[in-house]
């Protein structure tokens, strides 16, 4: 489907000095940002997004994945020092990395974390370069009906695998289902729930939506928590031995099969929509507990615990992409982040990409490699630095992030409409978290609302507006019959009976 | 901890749900006739699934656990002195009304450090400004 010709173009633009500075760029941003407990990746990703306006796609879009690959090693450094992950999927990280810190090894830990992360990547990185074009050969025989018919699928598995109520995830998405109503219908162009805001007949802008719910909501949160007590930069203990400041090879090369493991794990989950790093990184987390000699040492310092988080949730970053690139389908709200990257600079995901734009998909995947040789680079030279970071105060974190979000969205929607726009869901982001609904789900549902609309219309229109002729199309009816199975998997399973406030983050 | 936040939610749903197909979507949709799908046809879906899965919830509750109250004040709290700073950024621009959000925010926090209050309020916007206005060529709000 690509020609080689095409393969290597693709490469050599992502190895330009210019794509390749902006590339570093993301992955200091990214480890800086992952480093600061309260702004994850994906709120540095949403917050960058307005601002990379002014560039060609490949550099803006290598710019978001190194922005992203850093944020997942940045977000091991607060997990490691002070047992408080930057990031929820170094949750399963600090488990092993803050013991291992509290001994006086701060270092080995936090680059244990990068090695194993970068190892992950790469890994699950491979993957999606190698599947992701036949695939898409796959999914271009799709049709409208099968393409509804997946949406379905994946709204199914998404509501219940985020969150734990069903009930709660169909409403979620539902929701976004009917905030990507407003506008001009897509059939007839009316002008649709706009209620009298002109601005609206485009439909609410994505990034105040995105921007809204996922950072100013989350920073309303964090500065809702806050009780007037600066916190005090950290004390970093240190046994004083230069072999506990570096990981050793013997000690990497002992971690190899919990790395690997860590990855497939990692690489698997993130090619299924909706289940997210931080599961990743906790299920390898216990099976490399449970097969290991000496599960015992496990919570109290063990290189190998932190080798299978960190793999496992980097592995998540490269195979979530999977479903983006070959069905236009975000699994995670990372992977929507990107694909609205990708709509603003006027590119349509799918199975069309790799046909259309395959010089560009190549030059992805060239910046994802660079992004994780950058990401190992400035790791081990930024390391120190990011110990420092975590001791920044929150006031002037919030402060600066609260600021550029506004500038951001301004930029992106053109004046203040758009701003007013994003508190608006900044004040929906918050109250959905605070009641237990995913706002994932409900981001996700925004993102595919006008894509789902079109391909219900389009199959109404195959199918003559009967739809017994659906089994005409027998992908379609196996996507369907899996949405039932999997629907009434989840209503039947032993979920636990609790849902917290605040509990359905961002970046599950 | 309690079902009734989900009971509360469930209810809100069911009625939103309702007040949408019965009083909102017939005023703010206009009704066009013909076409595979109507304008209104896939609001009124979600009406009605936000509908029975209000009622579903409130039959059906979770146990969910809220923040205290005080959390939620303090996020009104924030919540009002942002839309008063996009009010006052509409009136004077984000050149005067910045510094004036980012110094009440830091106060608000409980930050009392002058250089760290030097950042916010005067670096921080200084920078964007560079950043937006200099380098990216664009124009603030």
């Amino acid at each position: 489907m690509v020609d080689f010709a095409t393969i290597i173009a693709g490469f050599g633009d992502a190895f330009t000095l210019w794509n390749l500075a902006f590339v570093v760029f993301g992955v200091v941003v990214g480890q800086f940002v992952g480093a600061v407990p309260g702004i994850g990746p994906v709120m540095a990703m949403a917050i960058a997004i307005p601002f990379t306006f002014g560039l060609d796609p490949l550099p803006a879009i290598a710019f978001l994945v190194g922005v992203n690959k850093g944020g997942l090693v940045g977000g091991a450094v607060p997990a490691v020092l002070m047992n408080t992950p930057g990031t929820p999927d170094a949750a399963a990280t600090a488990m092993d990395g803050y013991p291992l810190a509290r001994q006086g090894k701060p270092l080995k830990a936090t680059k244990m974390a990068l090695f194993s992360s970068v190892t992950g990547d790469t890994f699950s990185d491979l993957v999606l370069i190698t599947v992701s074009a036949p695939l898409a050969i796959l999914a271009l025989r799709m049709g409208p009906v099968e393409v509804f018919a997946l949406m379905i699928f994946a709204f199914s598995v998404l509501t219940g695998l985020i969150g734990k109520s069903l009930i709660k995830g169909v409403i979620a998405a539902a929701f976004g289902l009917l905030c990507a109503s407003i506008g001009s219908d897509p059939e007839n162009y009316t002008p649709r729930l706009i209620f009298g805001y002109f601005e609206l007949f485009d439909g609410l802008p994505l990034a105040s939506v995105a921007i809204g719910m996922l950072a100013i909501s989350e920073i309303l949160r964090r500065l809702s928590q806050i009780r007037g007590d600066m916190k005090s930069a950290i004390e970093v203990k240190d046994t004083g031995n230069p072999e506990d400041r570096r990981v050793t090879f013997a000690e990497y090369w002992a971690c190899r099969f919990t790395m690997l493991r860590g990855a497939v794990i990692g690489t698997v989950l993130g090619a299924l929509p909706g289940i997210g790093s931080t599961a990743a990184a906790f299920m390898s987390y216990a099976t490399a507990k449970s097969t290991s000699k000496e599960p015992e040492t496990f919570g109290k310092g063990n290189l190998q615990g932190i080798a299978a988080a960190e793999s496992a949730n980097s592995a998540v970053v490269g195979s979530n992409l999977i479903p983006l690139l070959t069905l236009g389908i975000p699994g995670s709200v990372g992977a929507a982040l990107i694909i609205s990257a990708f709509m603003i600079h006027g590119i349509q995901p799918g199975p069309l990409l790799f046909q259309d734009q395959g010089r560009l998909i190549y030059g992805l995947f060239g910046a994802m490699i660079m992004a994780n040789v950058l990401n190992l680079w400035v790791g081990q030279i930024g390391l120190r630095f990011w110990v420092k970071v975590v001791s920044a105060p929150e006031s002037i974190i919030f402060s600066a992030a609260l600021l550029l979000c506004i500038v951001g969205v301004s930029m992106a929607t053109g004046g203040l409409f758009g701003v007013a726009v994003m508190l608006v869901f900044a004040g929906i982001g918050y109250l959905m978290t605070s009641f237990g609904y995913s706002v994932v789900i409900f981001i996700i549902a925004f993102f595919l609302g006008p894509r789902f609309e079109i391909s219900l219309s389009q199959s109404l229109a195959l199918m003559n507006g009967d739809w017994m002729r659906i089994i005409d199309y027998p992908i379609a009816v196996a996507l369907l019959g899996l949405s039932v199975v999997s629907v009434i998997w989840f209503l039947t399973r032993n979920a636990p009976d609790e849902t917290t406030a605040g509990t359905v983050s961002i970046e599950d | 901890m309690a079902r009734n936040v989900d009971r509360a939610t469930g209810a809100f749903f069911l009625v939103f749900g309702l007040l949408l197909y019965f009083v909102i979507i017939p005023v703010h949709v206009e009704f066009i006739e013909g076409g595979w799908i109507l304008p209104e046809t896939i609001p009124n879906a979600v009406a009605i699934v936000l509908g029975i899965c209000g009622a579903l919830l409130m039959g059906k509750p979770t146990i969910q656990r809220v923040q205290s109250s005080t959390e939620f004040l303090n996020a009104c709290l924030y919540f009002g002195l942002l839309a008063v700073g996009l009010f006052l950024m509409s009136h004077v621009g984000f050149v005067y009304a910045a510094p004036l959000i980012a110094l009440v925010l830091m106060l608000l926090i409980g930050e009392r450090r002058p250089l760290w209050i030097g950042m916010g309020v005067v670096v921080v916007p200084a920078v964007i400004w560079v950043m937006v206005v200099q380098v990216l060529d664009r124009p603030l709000p």
